[in-house]
């Protein structure tokens, strides 16, 4: 007796009926052996070549020919499709490979195209072009934290490094940061911005009212 | 006038674990070829040639190749489960024939050589789901072989559940041939959920049904009224095999023995299918007969040329699954009888228009009656 397999069920199979898919492919049996398989599993197809249309940027797949394909065939920069790709592999020679690879493609087919291949490849690309761009985003973020890393360190220097010591300019920071409700990296550009610890003003403040 | 005499393939194993199943599709088979002969509007007269792959997963791909090859045969009825089915297709693709199979499988499939002429599951799993989910809810217990058949079954079934707001409250996978149910049924005992999905076959389904069956006995939860146990590959072909133990059962499929309700197929013969095992072969063989009568050298043509057709009718050319109804029928002293009908649903082996698109689709559909 087997427990159910522990896959995640709902990413597993998106939604394919009346999605659509734009092949960018000479007119060939592959083109048409591609077609008939994605009418089959309930898309609406068209084709184009050698260039893709801008109106092919909302298309929600699109195959591309991976043996007589160029980077100027595309309305978008090299690997940053709107949607996932996926290479029609005829020749297997690396620079071909790699180039299909290099435009970002989430998913192959080899050719000729016969009547299998075509639904698992829909499945795997879309999977692979969400995780992707789900690390993408983590990637952003992070590199955003990343960055602010100096500003952190001129924040802290800022708040007293000297005088009272790390441990205490940095709890500071994370106190400002605290009562304004931002991010700490946000509060340590603030401060930066400023140009000093924001009680110093309250505290020149003070001194000039009791004068 | 001279009857052109055509020679076709048919590939049933007459031994083996599933043989009650496989040996309905041959006799369907068998007499449809009949009912073409003797049929004096029609000009072809169909020759069988048989081979018997013994239930013998091994068999099937190099018989089909035998049939192709040393033979004038072009088209094969036949095979019973899913994985014999994708060990003939490469064999046809080699030697350019045509399979027509007549059970019903988990879809997800639409090959250019096979056509499919039993049901896929927005067929028979969504009309049964249709049934069940507003009358006795979806608090479900899933149990399948542990094969592609099993696996796909319980799969679509989780998402109609989610769909529905329900909850799969156990879910099990037996390997094939193993009939030790007890912690099973005891686990499904343990959960009393609302109903229960049946996708076993052969000699597993039999010994859960008899363990099922002894747990109604004990506890009335479990009667057939209150936790159905249902079923989309169980016909009568497999009853003389369970005797007792079935009564109760709800099955889905395109043919009920005895139904001639407004939803049943057309162009029965004289007395019906015992099972819908033996119609979808038999028609199966009416269909591709309809195909070759009248047109000389129709014999040679490709699958997609042959059913460019209007002959073709009932035949979806894209996906080369046929129309059917979908029938949801109980078995009640030894026989079905048929509890609700929609008549032809077309295919949609990819559950790409069926599925969880369905208009007007509303949880609040799942109530108890």
């Amino acid at each position: 007796m087997t427990r159910a397999p522990q896959t995640p069920r709902r990413p597993l199979v998106p939604d394919l009926g009346g999605k659509r898919a734009v092949i960018l492919h000479r007119p060939n049996p592959t083109l048409d052996a591609l077609a008939r398989q994605l009418a089959k599993i309930g898309l609406q197809v068209s084709d184009c070549w050698p260039d893709l249309p801008a109106a092919a940027a909302t298309a929600d797949y699109v195959f591309f020919d991976a043996d007589m394909g160029h980077d100027e065939q595309f309305p978008w920069a090299r690997g940053a499709a709107p949607m996932p790709l996926i290479a029609l592999i005829g020749s297997e020679a690396p620079g071909r490979v790699a180039w299909a690879m290099a435009q970002g493609a989430c998913g192959q087919i080899l050719k000729p195209v016969g009547d299998g291949g075509v639904y698992s490849a829909l499945l795997i690309a879309r999977q692979v072009f969400d995780e992707r761009a789900a690390l993408n985003g983590r990637i952003a973020g992070l590199e955003q934290r990343l960055g602010a890393r100096q500003t952190i360190v001129q924040a802290v220097a800022l708040l007293g490094l000297h005088e009272y010591g790390e441990g205490h300019a940095y709890n500071r920071l994370r106190q400002l940061a605290m009562v304004w409700r931002v991010p700490i990296e946000d509060a340590a550009e603030r401060i930066v911005a400023h140009g000093r610890d924001p009680a110093e003003d309250a505290a020149a403040a003070a001194r000039n009212c009791r004068r | 006038m001279a009857r052109r005499v055509i020679e076709i393939g048919l590939l049933f194993s007459q031994s083996g674990v599933y043989a009650p199943i496989s040996q309905a599709g041959r006799a369907g088979a068998l007499r449809g070829i009949d009912a073409v002969n003797t049929d004096p509007a029609l000009d072809i007269t169909l020759q069988p040639v048989e081979r018997d792959p013994q239930g013998n997963v091994d068999h099937y791909g190099p018989l089909c190749t035998e049939i192709l090859r040393e033979t004038g045969a072009r088209h094969v009825i036949g095979t019973t489960t899913s994985w014999s089915r994708k060990e003939v297709i490469p064999a046809l693709d080699r030697a350019g024939g045509a399979l027509w199979y007549p059970c019903p499988y988990e879809g997800y499939e639409a090959s250019d050589r096979v056509v499919y002429t039993h049901a896929c599951p927005n067929q028979h799993l969504i009309p049964l789901f249709d049934w069940v989910l507003p009358r006795h809810g979806a608090r479900a217990s899933l149990v399948s072989s542990n094969y592609i058949w099993g696996w796909e079954m319980s799969r679509i079934a989780h998402d109609l559940i989610a769909e529905a707001g329900g909850t799969v409250l156990s879910e099990r996978y037996l390997p094939l041939g193993d009939t030790d149910v007890d912690r099973l049924v005891a686990e499904i005992a343990a959960a009393r959920p609302q109903f229960v999905l049946n996708s076993l076959v052969g000699p597993s389904s039999y010994a859960f049904m008899a363990g099922m069956a002894a747990l109604a006995a004990r506890d009335r939860a479990f009667a057939p009224e209150r936790c159905p146990i249902l079923s989309c590959n169980l016909t009568e072909c497999e009853l003389q095999a369970m005797g007792a133990a079935a009564e109760g059962v709800i099955s889905a499929g395109p043919h009920f023995a005895g139904y001639t309700g407004p939803a049943a197929w057309s162009g029965q013969p004289p007395g019906g299918f015992a099972s819908s095992m033996e119609g979808a072969a038999f028609r199966a063989v009416r269909a591709l007969a309809r195909l070759l009568a009248h047109r000389p050298g129709a014999e040679h043509l490709e699958l997609s040329a042959l059913l460019a057709s209007d002959a073709a009718a009932g035949i979806d050319r894209s996906t080369h699954h046929m129309t059917q109804p979908g029938l949801v029928a109980q078995l009640r002293g030894g026989r079905f009888q048929v509890i609700s009908a929609t008549a032809d649903i077309a295919p949609d082996p990819y559950l790409a228009r069926s599925h969880l698109r369905r208009e007007g689709a509303s949880r609040l559909r799942v109530v108890r009656p």
